[in-house]
């Protein structure tokens, strides 16, 4: 049984809402779809977590839109508002979908996911380690990009996510990186994160 | 179950999830431009992708898999439904412009990233993308832009790097606003 967060009014800028709805209904997407082709739970568990987040997200980009409109041309200006946010919603429920199929064990054909993993691309998902050398760089220091061909897409501090993070974000021990990239760079970027390898060079 | 028959359902499935993403690409993009023609195009294929829909789940339970399958099939069935479920919400944000919503500034500022913009340019018989792919055209190295959709013809495309474009071709490309000049001089062709 889920447990049922309470809903507190907080004066956030509508804007940030939607900002951070859109930006993580579609790292939910990818997520999702990740979880489901390689079969990976933990993906699943992470899409889950972030559809609360996002439900949380609309409620409270509900009430503020609420009190932003003083009157009937308020109200019509602020509907488009309100018909994205909602498809944002719509688009966090719908990879919360997949994620329940990857975690009831409704799987995906074997066949048609070594198929698929022909033509997508891979999602790395990996915890960052006391001895790792990327424990304490920026990204803009790390240069992954370049260096292995991953591109981190989004970070998860404890409860906190970081999407889309920019070159000055640092990643910390303990953080959980989720990447996008070729197999190889991937499996790279797994070997840095637990400190395995310690050699990062161009 | 043969190859064949393996190959073409995951054929649809990219396809379908190809086509709600570019859904989704299409309805920001309509958003930030107020432009209804995208929006329309979001429309079209809204029922484009219900017609791909209903051949991949015939395709799927063509499969003739057994009881013992059954679940991981029924993983691809629901799969199809997420990608409709996608489209629906981007068809949902295209009316937006359809109605006369006109973009709200905040609506338009989250909706862009920050110094993005995003335009629209057809590709001349001159130009020198024309017969190159994607990844051949280097249009992001050139000119700070990335191209969100191809439309050729009545079609929509959602470009990989082994795309190749043509002549005629429409192309919707997203980037800094610094680099829209030198993008649609790139797409026409046209000198300096």
């Amino acid at each position: 049984m889920d447990e049922w967060e309470e809903i507190e009014y907080k004066p956030i800028p509508v804007r940030t809402l939607l900002v951070e709805m859109k930006d993580l209904s579609e790292l939910m997407i990818d997520l999702a779809y990740s979880s489901a082709l390689f079969n990976n739970a933990e993906l699943a568990r992470d899409v889950l977590e972030l559809e609360r987040k996002v439900d949380n997200l609309a409620l409270l980009l509900k009430m503020n839109v609420m009190i932003a409109a003083r009157d009937a041309e308020d109200a019509k200006d602020l509907l488009g508002v309100s018909l994205v946010s909602s498809a944002a919603d719509k688009i966090s429920d719908a990879a919360a979908d997949i994620a329940y199929l990857v975690l009831h064990g409704i799987g995906i054909h074997p066949a048609v996911r070594e198929a698929f993993k022909r033509v997508e691309e891979q999602l790395g998902r990996f915890v960052v380690k006391r001895d790792s050398i990327l424990s304490g760089k920026s990204l803009k220091e790390l240069r992954l990009a370049s260096r292995i061909g991953v591109d981190i897409i989004a970070i998860r501090r404890g409860n906190d996510w970081i999407i889309d993070p920019k070159g000055g974000d640092k990643i910390l021990e303990g953080d959980i990186l989720i990447a996008r990239g070729a197999p190889s760079g991937i499996e790279e970027l797994g070997r840095l994160a637990e400190g395995i390898s310690r050699r990062l060079e161009d | 179950m043969d190859e064949k028959h393996f190959q073409k359902i995951v054929d649809a499935l990219v396809e379908l999830k190809d086509t709600s993403e570019l859904m989704l690409d299409l309805a920001y993009s309509s958003i930030i431009l107020n432009s209804p023609e995208l929006a329309r195009e979001v429309q079209e294929l809204e029922e484009h992708i219900d017609d791909l829909h209903t051949k991949f789940e015939l395709l799927v339970l063509s499969s003739g898999f057994g009881p013992e399958e059954s679940r991981d099939f029924l993983g691809l069935i629901r799969l199809g439904v997420v990608t409709e479920e996608i489209a629906d919400a981007a068809a949902k944000m295209g009316e937006i412009v359809l109605r006369g919503l006109k973009p709200h500034p905040i609506l338009r500022l989250a909706v862009e990233e920050a110094e993005e913009t995003v335009t629209s340019a057809k590709v001349s018989e001159k130009s020198i993308l024309n017969g190159k792919t994607i990844k051949e055209a280097r249009i992001a190295d050139e000119t700070g832009m990335w191209i969100l959709a191809i439309k050729r013809g009545k079609k929509w495309i959602r470009p990989k790097p082994t795309t190749r474009i043509k002549a005629g071709d429409i192309l919707i490309a997203s980037g800094y606003a610094e680099g829209e000049d030198d993008f649609k001089k790139l797409v026409s062709g046209r000198q300096s």
